[in-house]
């Protein structure tokens, strides 16, 4: 299935792209993806699924957009 | 005494006179420095009521023990005074090698009274003050008054300075240092420009006293090296602050159109990646690991040093999504020593109000080149919209009418920083109950509520989150004086600072330790309100009305259709003022009052109204 991933701040740099439609297997879910896009599970960060936080393991459906965010505390 | 230096140096302009005062070792294990002497101070001294732009205000330079040392991130120094946006207490933090010089020259803090006759600078090397000439540069800018001090000086000297803002009583005017450091958004920058202060500058030569100085010189050096070590494999500094822009935009909390907007398809124009491309140059405060000072050429080529908050307010908020003109309006906000933060929310608001009838005007969102023009009347009061827009949102929706007040975006008088929190209710509490009015620098939390608990929720966890952030930010590191982004950004732990803390004072304190002195300056600075305010009730403590509207709720993204919900809210605040041991107004009972040593202040505050 396709979905739309963007990475923010310098976790762009890891994965080595900003922002890309991307083809995943069906049943990836949000943890699954770091691998996919060379990301440490382990690293802090967040990740949303259109706008809203999205659990480790919840499975992502076709036309989602994930965005993948370190943890930012306001400066 | 150890770590402090023990003397505070009082400057009258008027008489033209100083003195070296000596502190107890009682003050400052108490209160400890920064924003603790500083609300301390002036809480003693000034009566309530006096005119935060006339001689009888104080502006204070205040250090902490760790500040001049050589430790992560220790180059800053608090500025403080009655704020003539807020009307009570205020204060703000910048990076300054007066930090260094004025603790090298042997004081913790400077106590700058009355009203010089004529343009005036301070110059301070060790025990020696000078009342000099400044009208030379009266009428300039920062970075000219900058150039100018340093051509008399060498930059071998701490300096802190007002521009065209702070000298016509702007009252979001700032005091600024180095290239692009500002601080004391509540107008600290017109108090000294109220006393016509046009600069401070300092010299010290002197070593700080410490308990264990070569300790604390291995410590500190190998740290900072740690740090940097961390940034780098972290990558934070490569788009440093900016780079939450996205993540804002991603989660609907963007502020876009006076706050009406959550999020915006052109955001990306001026977010981190873009500006990293277009760095030139980047600075930091002294003693920095992770410099955040991005710096573009502007519009007009000049250089700008720019971070999310005047991004966030003087690009997205206003509309205006071309990174160089935001370098324009920030360097112009530099230039004339302006709040970036304040300008922004000032000039949405007043795109807003036009658009909503509230006021004739001309000013439309996405107008970079009539936005500057508007700085330059705001700076210098320049005619009735200059005099209007210097004044604040708070005073321009009170001229206007017409139900503007529920989108003129601030607290207690100061304007909200850019985080939109049209739904984030716990962020919103940390804007309604910042001590010195809508601040993010104090407790930040929407991580917190978007990963770990629910942006539905107004549980008493988020209370709980907000008072232990408040500890930390907007207590330790400002009575400290450190900057706090090595925790915050890196995961810098805690537990150095009472390491820093005992290296140089020889205090073995522990983090529950300043915790104590965080609660007593965060009630304090309630009492500072309330003897201001003596009707205060809780509204003071919510934030701007037209988050709770729903006929401004998004109409589409992740929040459409929600927002704030005012009994909720209300419940939530009631959370917070239960946790702290506030009564139904917002302001410490009693009982509170005295568990925190604060019983002589209690009854200084029973002279102008009641406490439960």
């Amino acid at each position: 299935m396709k979905i739309q991933v963007k990475m923010i701040g310098p976790l762009m740099y890891e994965a080595g792209f900003s922002e890309k439609e991307i083809e995943v297997p069906a049943g990836t879910t949000a943890d699954s993806l770091m691998d996919l896009v060379k990301v440490s599970r382990q690293r802090p960060k967040i990740v949303t699924r259109n706008g809203k936080a999205v659990a480790p393991d919840e499975p992502l459906t076709e036309g989602d957009r994930i965005a993948v965010s370190p943890i930012y505390s306001g400066g | 005494m150890l770590g402090w230096t023990g003397n505070i140096l009082r400057v009258n302009l008027t008489t033209k006179t100083y003195k070296k005062e000596a502190y107890s070792e009682e003050f400052a294990q108490t209160w400890v420095g920064g924003r603790g002497f500083a609300s301390k101070i002036l809480y003693d001294e000034l009566e309530p009521g006096i005119d935060p732009l006339g001689p009888d205000n104080k502006f204070i330079v205040a250090l902490g023990p760790l500040a001049g040392i050589p430790a992560p991130n220790t180059g800053k120094a608090v500025v403080a005074a009655k704020s003539p946006l807020t009307g009570f207490y205020g204060d703000g933090n910048l990076g300054t090698r007066v930090s260094e010089h004025l603790r090298k020259a042997g004081y913790d803090a400077l106590i700058v009274e009355g009203k010089a006759d004529r343009p005036t600078m301070l110059y301070i090397e060790d025990d020696k003050v000078e009342f000099l000439p400044a009208g030379e540069v009266w009428g300039q800018g920062t970075y000219a008054a900058n150039d100018w001090i340093y051509g008399k000086y060498g930059k071998g000297v701490g300096v802190l300075n007002i521009g065209q803002g702070g000298e016509n009583l702007n009252r979001y005017a700032v005091v600024r240092s180095l290239e692009g450091r500002a601080g004391g958004r509540p107008g600290m920058g017109a108090v000294m420009g109220s006393k016509l202060l046009k600069a401070v500058v300092v010299k010290g030569t002197r070593p700080i006293p410490q308990a264990d100085g070569p300790g604390m010189k291995a410590l500190g050096q190998g740290d900072l090296k740690k740090v940097q070590q961390i940034d780098k494999e972290m990558g934070w500094s490569v788009q440093s602050t900016t780079g939450v822009l996205s993540f804002c935009n991603e989660v609907a909390g963007l502020p876009v159109r006076n706050f009406r907007k959550t999020h915006h398809p052109d955001a990306w124009k001026i977010d981190g990646e873009r500006l990293n491309n277009a760095r030139i140059a980047t600075y930091g405060c002294p003693n920095c690991t992770m410099r955040c000072g991005i710096t573009i050429h502007d519009k007009e080529g000049r250089e700008s040093e720019l971070d999310y908050e005047n991004i966030g307010l003087l690009g997205a908020n206003l509309e205006i999504f071309d990174l160089p003109q935001v370098g324009s309006l920030n360097y112009l906000c530099d230039e004339y020593g302006l709040d970036t933060m304040s300008a922004g929310c000032v000039l949405g608001f007043y795109a807003d109000a036009i658009d909503h009838g509230a006021t004739d005007g001309d000013f439309k969102f996405g107008d970079a080149e009539r936005a500057k023009e508007l700085l330059r009347l705001a700076a210098h009061r320049e005619g009735k919209v200059g005099n209007l827009l210097a004044d604040g949102s708070l005073r321009m929706a009170r001229a206007f009418g017409r139900g503007s007040e529920a989108y003129a975006m601030q607290v207690k008088g100061l304007e909200v920083a850019a985080y939109n929190c049209k739904f984030i209710p716990g962020q919103a509490l940390a804007y309604g109950v910042a001590a010195i009015g809508a601040h993010h620098r104090e407790a930040w939390i929407i991580t917190f509520e978007i990963k770990h608990t629910t942006r539905e929720s107004y549980g008493p966890e988020k209370a709980a989150k907000v008072i232990e952030l408040q500890r930390i930010r907007g207590g330790m590191f400002e009575f400290i004086v450190a900057c706090r982004f090595p925790w915050i950004e890196l995961g810098w732990s805690l537990d150095n600072y009472p390491k820093y803390f005992k290296a140089t004072t020889g205090l073995d304190w522990t983090l529950d330790d300043m915790w104590t002195r965080a609660d007593r300056i965060y009630a304090l600075i309630k009492l500072h309100f309330l003897r201001e305010f003596p009707r205060v009730t809780r509204q003071a403590d919510y934030p701007p009305a037209v988050w709770f509207d729903p006929a401004n709720a998004d109409t589409d993204g992740p929040i459409a259709g929600k927002h704030l919900e005012a009994d909720k809210y209300d419940g939530l605040l009631q959370h917070y003022y239960d946790q702290r041991g506030y009564d139904r107004r917002g302001i410490p009972t009693k009982a509170t009052l005295e568990k925190l040593g604060l019983g002589r202040e209690a009854a200084a505050a029973e002279a102008y109204a009641k406490l439960s």
